[in-house]
């Protein structure tokens, strides 16, 4: 099921849903689509490895052009500030923690990011971030400790030997893998309004976590922090499917003609 | 010797530690054997090797800063211990960092101490190390999840001094299940298993061989990388641990070229 909304519940709250209506976990759909792309991998002829795939690739068919120095920190400090509101550090200022934070982790990318700004942009980059950060702490909700939250997650894939890589970024997991029920929500923030490849993004999300870990998620949210609208999808083995259709369409899509 | 690849799943690692084998004796004699080889490779200064040191061949690291990255496994291993005893996470990881501030401010650390590193911090700093540890104490949890309540996380991890050799070997150890030479390690790791992940997987099961005090030898170390799905595992025999041996002293001879190059 697709739902979209701008409505003001807690986007934690969407996400992790009726805590006494959650199916079963689901073991299965993970390994299945591993199987079904390892075999579209063995039959592809004519493919140049080897292959990265990253969510731009799914999403927008390719690196995304354009994306600038501004477009790029903006989401770098959207996801610092995430990282800040989830581990309960109450923000002072809405653009210079989370830049500061940001600067915590990768300084020098940072630095490189900002001197191709010039101090008009700059200072429409600060009011951007602001704005976008007011958003997500109204959107977002509070996070429970018990929740298990974690920020930035980092998955690799590989298939057909190393071969071929579907790298993936999360910016928010809930819950674990390890309870019986389907228990743990992804949840992605962006900077762009929503569009049709929204529901691709998800489905790779859900796709990637269930081949890593062998259990599907409950549920894969992607919030907009420009529209402060809210896309999620139940983590139902269709949507499983869909995710390694996508792969395979994009994997066929690269294999050159003779 | 057998590397052994499965997916990081509970089904797969259970049936890692249920089938590992028995392993073999590790004796006095080569264990005498091998500190006097990493002895013969002279050292001006005190070597520090362990896993890592073995994937990279021993090639010049850079020098250890902390970072977030690099403070979160010292944390989390401790946050797990109070999540065990009942807390919240984020307070375990929270009352775990405030602990190493407190030494930090009263001075009590010494130079260069996680605990100096953190109180020289702003507040959205420790939030970005707060949120790198959650991340680490939950990937323990999920581990932990997985292995059952046989596993015990581990107190710290296993060093063995090659006494006259200005020598420390230090193997990590995130979970063991059993004891003695029945036992079976695990360890966490991030990103994804390189090609050399099998020679540092045999290095930390020999240093733990080492390090017991009865000399004895795991019956598997098991490696996971939750990041990549991916569990990669050694068996305690002896070729494994004569492996781990060599790159130890390959190693120790690559420092000692390196330092003679400086020199010259």
């Amino acid at each position: 099921m697709t739902t979209t909304t701008t409505a003001p519940t807690s986007v934690v709250a969407v996400l992790r849903g009726d805590l006494t209506d959650r199916p079963e976990r689901n073991t299965w759909s993970g390994p299945t689509a591993r199987l079904d792309l390892e075999a579209t991998l063995r039959s592809v002829e004519h493919l140049a490895l080897p292959v990265t795939v990253r969510t731009s690739e799914i999403t927008h068919g390719g690196p995304l052009e354009g994306a600038g120095s501004a477009s790029q920190l903006r989401g770098l400090l959207l996801n610092a500030a995430l990282r800040l509101l989830v581990n309960g550090v109450a923000l002072d200022d809405f653009f210079y923690d989370p830049l500061r934070a940001a600067r915590s982790t990768s300084d020098a990318y940072v630095s490189e990011l900002i001197s191709h700004l010039n101090a008009d942009q700059m200072a429409r980059l600060e009011a951007d971030v602001r704005s976008h950060v007011s958003t997500l702490r109204h959107r977002l909700g509070r996070v429970p400790s018990a929740w298990l939250p974690r920020t930035s997650l980092r998955s690799s894939v590989a298939l057909g030997g190393g071969s071929v890589l579907l790298r993936d970024d999360v910016d928010l997991v809930l819950g674990h893998t390890g309870a019986a029920d389907s228990h743990v929500g992804l949840l992605d923030i962006t900077t762009a309004p929503l569009g049709a490849w929204s529901e691709r993004l998800l489905s790779y999300h859900a796709l990637v976590y269930a081949m890593r870990t062998h259990v599907v998620p409950l549920r894969v949210g992607l919030l907009s922090t420009a529209t402060g609208e809210l896309v999620t999808r139940d983590g139902t083995p269709e949507l499983i499917a869909t995710g390694a259709q996508n792969v395979i369409s994009y994997i066929q899509g690269l294999a050159v003609q003779p | 010797m057998m590397l052994y690849q499965r997916h990081c799943s509970e089904r797969d690692i259970n049936d890692l530690i249920a089938t590992a084998p028995e392993s073999d004796a590790l004796l006095l004699d080569q264990v005498v054997r091998f500190s006097t080889r990493v002895k013969s490779i002279a050292s001006p200064s005190a070597r520090f090797i362990d896993a890592w040191a073995v994937e990279q061949a021993g090639k010049p690291s850079t020098p250890f800063v902390w970072r977030a990255t690099t403070a979160r496994r010292l944390i989390a291993t401790n946050a797990l211990k109070r999540v065990r005893q009942g807390a919240p996470i984020l307070d375990a990881v929270r009352a775990e960092i405030d602990e190493h501030l407190a030494l930090g401010v009263r001075g009590e650390t010494r130079g260069g101490s996680l605990g100096q590193w953190l109180s020289s911090l702003p507040q959205a700093d420790l939030g970005i190390v707060c949120a790198e540890a959650v991340n680490w104490t939950t990937a323990l949890i999920e581990t932990q999840h997985m292995l059952g309540d046989a596993a015990t996380p581990a107190d710290a991890d296993a060093y063995f001094n090659v006494s006259g050799a200005k020598t420390t070997l230090r193997a990590r150890r995130d979970f063991t299940i059993g004891e003695g030479a029945d036992r079976v390690i695990v360890r966490v790791r991030s990103g994804v298993p390189g090609k050399t992940a099998g020679t540092g997987l045999r290095t930390d099961l020999f240093i733990h061989a080492l390090a017991h005090n009865e000399f004895a030898v795991p019956r598997r170390f098991i490696g996971l990388w939750p990041d990549a799905g991916i569990a990669l595992a050694v068996d305690g025999t002896l070729d494994n641990l004569r492996a781990g041996a060599r790159d130890i002293v390959r190693v120790c001879e690559t420092n000692r070229r390196h330092q003679l190059q400086e020199v010259a």
